[in-house]
């Protein structure tokens, strides 16, 4: 039996008790303790799901209490389908509380952006306006033309759903689970398009001497 | 150009970063709990690809920022030098 800090949450202290190959056997399986290990379960990640919405709270401007317990209720929900889900997928890796707090982590996170955007303007318009020719390096001056080369460069280099994409992530702001359900794709998805315009911009910005060479990056076609 | 193309330093450096080698957003949340545990523990950084998609991927990491800190309190752990580590 583990001794409780003073500062502890008792549900730190019985989910350490159980060994990760209980959790799964307890939760995998109707009997005695799989109700119980259900309720430890979720209480977890109503821990994780706290934890993700307090981390957010700047993000939160506006959201009272009784609308974030909604959010932290509503994350543990969906992370604990999400979590059952997948119980095959644990490898005994980490310990199963780590495993398990990503979920109510991540499911906490999609929320609370979900909602701080709900009623907000995705910002998707085609932005293309053609630079003039000619830019070099020698027109640009140290650390703010550098972000005047990455800006023509994004106008050069990307296609324009790159550009869109780039622009709502990075500039805008847009949280990337929001743009993925406005855009009806994944996170995956758009990391993706982000990852590929990156490697662009870099080549490009080696190319025309903004960025040391280091490697020769591979342009994804 | 337009508006949005005049671009803060900041959000010109996000726009270089180099997140190489590649690893999914889906790879990182199967590979995250592992990877908090090892920075905890203070054990050598076995995944390249791991912290190239943390300093590319703001949502990844804030998620495993969080992950991390809860983690450590779990264990009593001072999350400062893992945090550090997380960051690079």
């Amino acid at each position: 039996m583990s001794i409780r800090r003073s500062d502890e949450p008792l549900v730190s202290v019985m989910a350490r008790d159980l060994a990760g190959g209980d959790w799964i056997e307890l939760l995998s399986s109707p009997g005695a303790g799989h109700d119980e290990a259900l309720q430890r379960l979720h209480e977890l990640l109503l821990r994780a799901a706290r934890q993700q919405v307090s981390r957010m709270q700047p993000a939160l401007n506006g959201i009272g209490q009784v609308r974030q317990d909604d959010i932290i209720n509503q994350a543990a929900d969906e992370a604990m389908i999400s979590l059952l889900g997948k119980l095959a997928t644990f490898e005994g890796r980490s310990r199963f509380t780590t495993w398990a707090y990503k979920f109510g982590i991540l499911q906490a996170a999609v929320e609370v952006n979900r909602s701080m955007w709900r009623h907000r303007e995705v910002p998707l318009d085609d932005v293309h306006e053609p630079l003039a020719a000619g830019a070099s390096p020698e027109q640009f001056s140290e650390a703010a033309d550098f972000s005047i080369a990455v800006g023509a460069a994004i106008e050069q280099t990307l296609t324009d759903h790159q550009r869109r994409v780039v622009l709502a992530l990075i500039v805008d702001d847009v949280p990337i689970d929001v743009l993925a359900e406005r855009l009806g794709t994944s996170r995956n998805t758009l990391y993706k398009t982000l990852h590929d315009a990156r490697k662009r911009l870099r080549a490009h910005l080696t190319a025309t001497g903004f960025l040391p060479v280091t490697k020769t990056p591979e342009l994804t076609p | 150009m337009t508006d949005r193309l005049h671009l803060t330093p900041e959000a010109a450096q996000r726009l270089t970063v180099d997140a190489e080698p590649w690893l999914s957003c889906d790879d990182c949340f199967h590979l995250v709990d592992r990877y908090v545990e090892n920075l905890l523990s203070g054990d050598q950084d076995e995944l390249p690809a791991m912290r190239a998609h943390l300093r590319g991927c703001s949502a990844c990491r804030d998620e495993a920022t969080s992950l991390l800190l809860l983690t450590a309190a779990d264990a009593g752990t001072d999350p400062t030098r893992a945090l550090q580590r997380l960051a690079q």
